[in-house]
């Protein structure tokens, strides 16, 4: 299909727009806003919350903005009083089948929970819960995700990015109607599955119903989101590390990833980028240069000690057994960059082809 | 990816030859399809034939069968020790209540007083007649060629019969329009709406007829490959087809021809769910657009078409469209009307599209006891009263009346009934059978069942305060058409019998 530009109407106003686009795009640039719960621009739409139901002239139905397509002419009406309508009695039953506070509004767990947004903007009607059989796994004993199907709203994009993006498949809408939830084969824990704890379920997920066990709930106001890069391998994830406290005693306690289309990683983490924060403050970890004494005993040291001190032995090493006495392996943290230095270090200077990469077996 | 496509299109059928869903069986298929295991899982758990292993009667809830005293009969059943399961239509609803045994075979509680409209040529698909295997339709069409017979069918006007009436004609115009040339042509054989039993008459009386109908529209999109769609419980209609190809071999050999099972969704009638079915997938109905005409099964082309359907295309080939046209009242053809309920003779009438139920029910033998209300097309159609009884059975009058023809199967409810618990039957039957995939239809459903539930149980009317909103965002917001109509039930019942929801004493 060739792409074309044409221009399209949204609420009056004439915006320029391709053939491929949808409505919900071409609005996103233009900045209006179109309520959705179950799209992720890394998924394919699925139009399944309806949250997103616009108007389409010449359409007897309303139509879902996120799936779409724009076509030359098109004249799209997203505020007017059956769309009020709409959302008002559709906010109303996803509330009827939602865990509510005392002030009747969307629980908040660690993640927002967009729902609770979307109630705040539009009063939606106020329906009687429907009390849905929809099960989770409570005996899931992996350490990283939780998920309460009380406050699942099925949009099903955990287990369409666990399938379109990850490939990983471990997840999977199950059972039928008012039953449907999100399982996995036999409903057996995660660890028990292909998943790969990568943790892009909860990213993507719009209620808060799959959170990160190990920081479950609401962070404090005053926690600050720090962009850093991962350090895990090279290929330079952004992170957002959520730090409580002051400087200089900041702890952090939770990494998100950047949302999607904005760094390298589009949004995407895997399991030590987003989980494995534990280490920043543990009690073992080495913070500064240590080397071992004549009494056995480790010694804290500057890094100009530190490595002086080992280049020395190891040019002592060569000198006494020769060069293919020495083995370097090089971390798997290390980036493209720091591999070439550490292969040069091994072959240039120490003269020996052992060489290694840790990640490579 | 076609080789990963084709090993999960395998998935439903290995489901079903190892006895439904579990963990080991999960695991084997998924070593030997390559299929990640939580999607086999997650998919056949959405079918209730293969989601709860093991044998089991099934009795049929469907309101032809409760008021015919299915839920007594579900019970001594049970007291005699045998395993049951309420299940939605079963599709025998002139034989209610109806039950199959343990090996999905049809098993008959109920008092046979069946009917059948007598032998008539000149019925375009004349049930009652000898056996109509003669496949001079389909000569006729290779001689005269694809425009030629598509313009017959657009000269009849033939409706789809699966209860949208969408013109056939314009299907196949958009299939032949397609550039790419791999195409299917689909029989949609998953004949559950509640009340209907045609296409399985059909199948038994005159299968010929439905495979000559398939083979003429194949010849006529340029297709190659026939697949009927027939649902799980269809045990004895689907060796009745499988009997027909072999018989008619030497005239359907140019066309490959497939059969492939339903599993105990209603859902999967909606064209879109019954192709992801087909592509072993959960039956969630697609978006629409794309139409299936442009892409539908694996992606392709896709003419479908309801068993009535295609049923009646060799005659209009035969005889010409303005023959078929020339035979309906107030819209083109005749029709298959399902009747069941408080009638005399239940069962399968061909007549002019556009009788009356009054007509309708004097050829199926008159009413029994005093009718008051009427479900035109399943509950799907929601209920008329029947001071209605003069608004021709057609797609258009229906529709103006509130309500619709759909796939014509007639229930009607005589004096005895509770129009409340009927309504609750009728909304029970939404509840289990949405496919969960939109929040309208998902939460809808049951909210109104147990609004309607909680209204049985203490008579507060206050129950049904936000019905109507609720039934609105239903057929405004839902992705298909079961959500669209899902309320209608309610809805109609509240409008015209407000008596039964007005408080109860008891």
């Amino acid at each position: 299909m060739s792409s074309k530009e044409f221009d399209i109407k949204i609420n009056g106003e004439t915006c320029s727009a391709k053939t491929g686009e949808t409505v919900y795009e071409v609005a996103a640039r233009e900045g209006i806003e179109i309520p959705t719960l179950c799209h992720d621009t890394r998924l394919e739409p699925a139009g399944a919350c309806r949250v997103c139901l616009v108007e389409v002239k010449g359409q007897r139905r309303l139509e879902p903005g996120c799936a779409w397509k724009v076509s030359e002419g098109m004249e799209v009406t997203t505020e007017s009083d059956r769309i009020e309508r709409h959302r008002k009695v559709l906010y109303g039953l996803y509330l009827a089948d939602h865990r509510l506070d005392d002030d009747g509004f969307p629980v908040e767990t660690a993640n927002d929970n967009q729902l609770r947004r979307l109630a705040n903007e539009t009063k939606p009607l106020d329906l009687h819960p429907v009390d849905a059989p929809r099960v989770g796994r409570p005996e899931d004993v992996n350490p990283y995700i939780s998920f309460d199907p009380d406050l699942c709203i099925l949009c099903a994009r955990c287990t369409r990015y666990c399938d379109e993006v990850e490939a990983v498949n471990a997840i999977t809408l199950s059972n039928r109607g008012s039953q449907t939830t999100i399982a996995t084969a036999g409903m057996r824990g995660l660890l028990d599955t292909t998943c790969e704890l990568c943790g892009g379920c909860i990213d993507t997920c719009p209620t808060g119903a799959l959170v990160e066990k190990k920081s479950p709930d609401r962070l404090p106001a005053d926690a600050r989101k720090i962009r850093s890069t991962c350090n895990f391998c090279g290929v330079g994830c952004q992170l957002d590390l959520h730090v409580v406290g002051t400087n200089g005693d900041g702890r952090v306690v939770k990494i998100t990833s950047p949302p999607p289309g904005e760094t390298v990683n589009d949004g995407n983490l895997c399991v030590k980028g987003r989980f494995a924060y534990d280490f920043i403050h543990h009690e073992d970890r080495i913070t500064e240069p240590l080397i071992r004494g004549e009494d056995g005993e480790l010694h804290p040291a500057s890094w100009d000690e530190a490595i002086a001190y080992a280049a020395e032995g190891l040019l002592k090493v060569k000198e006494k057994y020769g060069p293919d006495a020495l083995g370097f392996v090089s971390s798997s943290r290390c980036t493209g960059e720091e591999n070439y230095l550490m292969q040069k270090l091994s072959r240039a200077v120490y003269g020996t082809n052992n060489i290694h990469q840790c990640s490579a077996t | 990816m076609q080789k990963k496509n084709a090993q999960r299109e395998r998935v439903l059928h290995l489901l079903e030859e190892e006895g439904g869903v579990t963990e080991e069986a999960v695991r084997r298929i998924s070593g030997e399809t390559g299929v990640p295991e939580a999607d086999i899982w997650g998919t056949g758990l959405f079918y209730s034939l293969i989601s709860n292993p093991g044998k089991r009667v099934r009795v049929c809830d469907g309101l032809s069968c409760r008021i015919k005293g299915a839920d007594d009969l579900a019970l001594s059943l049970s007291e005699e020790g045998k395993e049951c399961e309420r299940v939605s239509c079963l599709g025998q609803c002139d034989r209610a209540p109806a039950t199959l045994d343990e090996d999905l075979e049809q098993v008959c509680y109920g008092v046979q007083k069946r009917g059948l409209v007598p032998d008539d040529p000149a019925l375009p698909m004349n049930l009652g007649g000898k056996l109509n295997d003669s496949y001079s339709s389909l000569g006729k069409a290779r001689e005269i060629g694809p425009e030629a017979v598509i313009a017959k069918i657009e000269e009849s006007s033939l409706q789809g019969r699966g209860g949208a009436a969408f013109p056939a004609h314009i299907k196949w115009k958009g299939v032949r329009a397609q550039a790419e040339t791999e195409r299917y042509v689909i029989c949609n054989a998953d004949e559950a709406e509640p009340g209907t039993f045609k296409d399985r008459e059909i199948i038994l009386r005159q299968p010929h007829l439905l495979l000559e109908g398939l083979a003429i529209a194949a010849f006529a999109v340029e297709a190659k490959d026939i697949i009927i769609y027939i649902r799980g419980e269809f045990t004895s209609e689907r060796r009745r087809i499988e009997q027909a190809i072999e018989e008619a071999a030497d005239k359907l050999g140019d066309f490959h021809w497939r059969i492939a099972n339903g599993h105990g969704a209603y859902i999967c009638g909606e064209e879109t769910a019954l192709m992801e079915s087909l592509e072993g997938k959960r039956g969630m109905p697609r978006l629409k657009p794309p139409y299936p005409t442009e892409s539908g099964f694996r992606g392709k082309p896709t003419l479908m078409h309801n068993v009535e359907t295609a049923a009646c295309i060799p005659s209009i080939v035969e005889r010409g469209g303005e023959w078929f046209k020339g035979l309906g009242r107030t819209e083109p053809g005749t029709k298959l009307y399902c009747v069941s309920g408080h009638i005399n003779r239940p069962g399968v009438y061909e007549l002019p599209l556009g009788v009356t139920l009054d007509e309708l029910v004097e050829v199926a033998g008159g009413y029994d006891g005093t009718p008051m209300a009427f479900s035109p097309g399943g509950p799907s159609s929601g209920f008329l009263p029947i001071s209605d009884r003069n608004v021709p059975l057609d797609f258009g009058h229906l529709a103006k009346a509130g309500s619709m023809l759909g796939s014509a199967g007639l229930v009607v409810l005589n004096d005895t009934v509770d129009m409340a618990k009927a309504t609750k039957w009728q909304l029970d039957f939404f509840e289990r059978e949405s496919c969960g995939q939109c929040a309208p239809c998902r939460i809808g459903t049951r909210y109104l069942r147990r609004q309607v539930d909680s209204f049985l149980a203490d008579g507060d009317v206050s129950a049904l305060e936000f019905v109507g909103d609720v039934g609105w965002e239903m057929e405004e917001g839902s992705i298909c058409g079961l959500g669209m109509v899902a309320a209608k039930p309610l809805e109609s019942a509240i409008k015209h019998f407000p008596k039964a929801f007005n408080g109860r004493s008891e």
